[in-house]
């Protein structure tokens, strides 16, 4: 845990920051391999919770709040499972996309795909939630030199 | 063509609370923009004497339709409500000052209100008189309490609501039972049916006329529901809401007419209503609540009328629902107006007003005598009728229905009587200050008085609107007309009698000084068992709901664990074999082991770390099975756990408290439970051998029509998204909840009498933690 008055330890800050974009990667490739092999939304969403959660051990605040995760993933898979109605077709039909993209090659996907996002954003904005309610924030009293590195990612995002 | 009628209701609810508050008290004329196309369009099939009808089949399955009809009954009453709706919005206009706050708020609900009436009177189906009933009762409460601030008025529409709404609950188990009985598609050509079905239908669809008519004894919510601005009591309690039981008797007649009860019970209400508001409106001094009063004393008589059923008794009732409709919003409006222009309504500070107020006086004296049924006024011909309807019953029903209608008509004209002797000639001789006119307010009284008057000119037109509403319930109407001028009938002298004996008896009541405003009987019953019931839920609540998080969780996984019992007989104890391989041995030792050490740690962090392992090792039991969807969920989800849980744990002691010896006996018990009951369920639900057919179809379709190799996935988001969706729901509900418990601080208790103020969310961290 954080010593209050000395902030997190900076292995622990650093090693948190080295590790964000990798996860963040690591959750873009198990969301998309989630077609045909192991992954999915609910994993994908897992991975960026877990991200999240390992930032605000470190003393990082939380980069969004929980609601616009959770309202766009609502409205996401809301809209995906209603829009088949509007063509006629039964709610939640899924629709196949088979297209040959350049430098990808074949691309096969489809509109479960789009769902699958609203549930990747639900899952992470479950994880903000609970975050919220614990006011990791509160955690996020960064030291000095943590500061300085908190608002240049601000500016830069 | 019927549905315009209604979305462009809904679309003024919309733009009127947007506009609303730049508007002030002209957003009322906005929203009699719709009311006034509705009344159009039923005037227009009024005289055409045209029929629409329109219909959405919302489940088919269920014979879940909504559906509409506008035809000679339907049109009639749409008129009534639409064109009184324009006029009380005009009214309401002048009515409110120009600095009120809120009319934006309130004008949206009165034209919602509107709209829900409208769907009442069209409806067509039960479910969609059913929806629209709600919704009035609904609306009604949000007008009656549009005072928000005010302790009396919140009483009071609390009072209006746990009524109406009660009736509401009463009304669908009518609905159910009628639907069962008499099973017709449309209300408008149900078969007349008998037998019990038919009798507890009848029953409960009284009770639910009477609740909403105010009929005794459910008639307590109408005066309190005076407390709600003076438009609100001149359209609800004159035209419109109050007459939705009428409306409900009328359409429900000649279904169930024919069975035993619906007579004796509609007459029983109707007549006890008509004597005990005649009482209520000779014994009150408030101006308002003579009138609100009188109202219940008038629909007991067209519930008398309606309930006798006869060609004749059909047609006096809506020949009287029309009169007064018209008469009764007159006098309410008069009635503001006085309060709005000296400042009070107690007919003991009035004094003079024939002199000071005389177009007001001139339409409450038009209003007034169309009420008693003297003529020329309107009112003269539908008593008239209603006397007629009475001589031409036979035996008992005769007697029953004279005395009735006798007896109430002499207290009605005796509470007339006082009502315009004490408002305007009463008082000591120092005239009350009056404040100048307001034209906005008077215009719509007096045209609803030239109506009444009016109205006997042209009895003729009006009687061929009314009969052919009538024959649309009872076809035996057909032959019956208004008449202007009937010689010297029985009927005749009937009503002579009765004007002669009411207005003796109402100068002798006016005469008679009164000190105390009286109370309505019953009214502090009503409110202390609702008060009362509140009481007994918080009591409950607070034993249930003990706020103990390990009481709650002990619960739940005691539960949980006895609804297992019943597949205790489905364990196939041949399916049970040991460890598959000898990793498979490692991990379950390692899990048992890391298990029982979780008992035994005295750190909090230290648990969390156990029964983190406890997943891994799980985990690890899912890679030897071969589940790699499964091990990277479980990973993730204990990754997400653990980490949680040291966070969390930032807020708590770092050891756990010592418990007693019970409470730690009553812990390991129910723990023993759980892993018994999950032991049970799983084996029990592997036993059957799961078909391979299903294993194939499944990864046909997968690839087939979900476009996707991985089996597991497309279930979730294709083949099975449906229960995806809802848990994503369910995780949403969480996330929301999660969110505004741990935001809210738990000391704040709301005191029903203070207007509800939530606090801010603080930021502070002790807020949350006590």
């Amino acid at each position: 845990m954080i010593d209050q008055t000395t902030g997190p330890s900076p292995i622990v800050s650093l090693g948190v920051r080295a590790a964000t974009p990798l996860a963040l990667v690591i959750a873009v490739f198990v969301f998309f391999a989630g077609h045909n092999r192991p992954g999915g939304g609910f994993a994908a969403g897992l991975l960026i919770g877990a991200v999240l959660v390992l930032r605000s051990i470190a003393g990082f605040p939380l980069p969004f709040r929980a609601i616009p995760l959770l309202a766009t993933g609502t409205i996401i898979a809301c809209t995906v499972a209603l829009a088949p109605m509007l063509w006629g077709n039964v709610f939640l039909d899924q629709v196949v996309v088979e297209q040959t993209l350049p430098l990808l090659g074949k691309v096969k996907s489809g509109s479960a795909l789009v769902f699958d996002i609203g549930v990747t954003l639900i899952v992470s904005g479950l994880i903000v939630a609970v975050l919220d309610g614990f006011r990791a924030d509160h955690l996020a009293t960064p030291p000095p030199d943590l500061a300085n590195e908190k608002t240049n990612a601000e500016n830069s995002s | 063509m019927l549905w315009s009628l209604l979305v462009v209701h809904l679309l003024g609810v919309a733009v009127v609370s947007m506009v609303g508050a730049r508007l002030a008290r002209w957003s009322f004329l906005v929203a009699a923009l719709p009311m006034a196309f509705s009344a159009t369009v039923a005037a227009i099939a009024l005289v055409d004497q045209t029929t629409t009808r329109a219909e959405f089949t919302w489940v088919g399955p269920l014979d879940l339709t909504i559906a509409l009809r506008l035809d000679a009954f339907s049109s009639f009453i749409a008129l009534l409500v639409s064109g009184i709706g324009v006029l009380v919005c005009v009214y309401a206009a002048g009515y409110f000052s120009a600095s009120a706050q809120g009319l934006g708020r309130f004008a949206a609900t009165l034209l919602g209100f509107s709209a829900a009436m409208l769907g009442l009177v069209l409806a067509d189906t039960v479910w969609t008189m059913f929806l629209s009933w709600e919704l009035t009762s609904i609306t009604s409460f949000l007008l009656v309490g549009h005072q928000r601030t005010d302790p009396v008025a919140r009483t009071a529409a609390r009072r209006a609501l746990v009524i109406t709404a009660g009736g509401g609950l009463v009304l669908l188990g009518g609905f159910v039972v009628l639907n069962d009985a008499a099973p017709g598609r449309y209300l408008s050509d149900l078969e007349p049916v008998t037998g019990t079905g038919a009798t507890v239908a009848a029953i409960l669809i009284l009770i639910a006329a009477a609740t909403k008519s105010a009929q005794v004894p459910f008639h307590i919510w109408l005066p309190g529901a005076m407390k709600a601005p003076t438009p609100v009591s001149a359209y609800l309690h004159s035209a419109t809401m109050v007459k939705a039981g009428v409306v409900l008797v009328a359409v429900a007649s000649p279904a169930l007419a024919q069975t035993s009860v619906w007579t004796p019970l509609g007459v029983t209400f109707g007549t006890a209503s008509m004597v005990w508001g005649a009482i209520g409106a000779l014994r009150h001094l408030d101006a308002k609540l003579i009138l609100a009063w009188g109202t219940v004393s008038q629909l007991g008589l067209m519930i008398v009328l309606l309930s006798f059923g006869s060609g004749k008794a059909v047609f006096a009732a809506i020949s009287i629902l029309f009169a007064h409709a018209i008469f009764k919003a007159a006098l309410f409006m008069i009635v503001g107006e006085i309060d709005i222009r000296t400042g009070t309504r107690d007919i003991r500070e009035l004094s003079g007003l024939y002199r000071s107020m005389p177009l007001a006086y001139g339409v409450a004296l038009v209003s007034s005598l169309s009420m008693a049924g003297v003529p020329p006024m309107l009112g003269f011909p539908a008593k008239e009728a209603a006397v007629e309807a009475a001589l031409g019953l036979s035996g008992g029903e005769r007697t029953v229905a004279l005395v009735a209608i006798i007896g109430g008509s002499v207290l009605t004209v005796a509470y007339t009587a006082r009502f315009i002797l004490t408002v305007f000639h009463g008082g000591n001789g120092t005239p009350t200050a009056v404040a100048p006119r307001r034209w906005l307010m008077a215009a719509p009284a007096a045209f609803l008085g030239a109506c009444t008057l009016f109205g006997f000119a042209f009895l003729g037109n009006i009687t061929d609107w009314v009969r052919p509403a009538a024959v649309t319930i009872n076809n035996k109407a057909e032959v019956y007309s208004l008449i202007r001028w009937p010689g010297l009938t029985d009927a005749f002298l009937i009503s002579a009698g009765i004007v002669a004996a009411g207005a003796a008896l109402g100068w002798a009541i006016s005469r008679r000084a009164t000190d105390t405003a009286p109370r309505t009987i019953g009214a502090d019953t009503v409110d202390m068992s609702i008060d009362g019931s509140i009481t007994i839920a918080r009591h409950i609540a607070a034993r249930v709901q003990h706020g103990s998080l390990p009481g709650y969780v002990l619960t739940m996984v005691a539960v949980a664990a006895l609804a297992t019992i019943p597949f205790i007989g489905a364990i196939d104890f041949d399916m049970i074999t040991g460890a598959d391989n000898a990793a498979q041995m490692v991990l379950a030792i390692f899990v048992a082991a890391s298990a029982v050490a979780s008992t035994q740690v005295r750190t909090r962090l230290g648990a969390a770390l156990v029964l983190g392992s406890v997943g891994f090792a799980i985990a690890g039991l899912f890679v030897t099975s071969g589940a790699p969807d499964l091990v990277l969920t479980q990973l993730l989800v204990e990754t997400v756990i653990v980490v949680g849980f040291v966070l969390g744990l930032g807020r708590l002691t770092t050891t756990f408290p010592r418990h007693g010896a019970l409470w730690q006996t009553t812990r390991i018990g129910v723990s023993l439970m759980a892993a018994a009951a999950v032991a049970v369920g799983l084996t029990a639900s592997a036993r059957g051998p799961v078909p391979a057919s299903n294993v194939e179809r499944l990864s046909d379709e997968a690839v087939s029509e979900g476009g996707g190799k991985n089996v597991v996935n497309v279930i979730l988001t294709d083949i099975r998204a449906l229960d995806t969706l809802g848990e994503i729901v369910v995780l949403v509900v969480v996330a929301v909840g999660v969110l505004a418990l741990l935001r809210r601080r738990p000391e704040v208790v709301l005191s029903p009498d203070e207007p509800s103020r939530l606090p801010e969310p603080t930021d502070n961290l002790t807020g949350a933690d006590r």
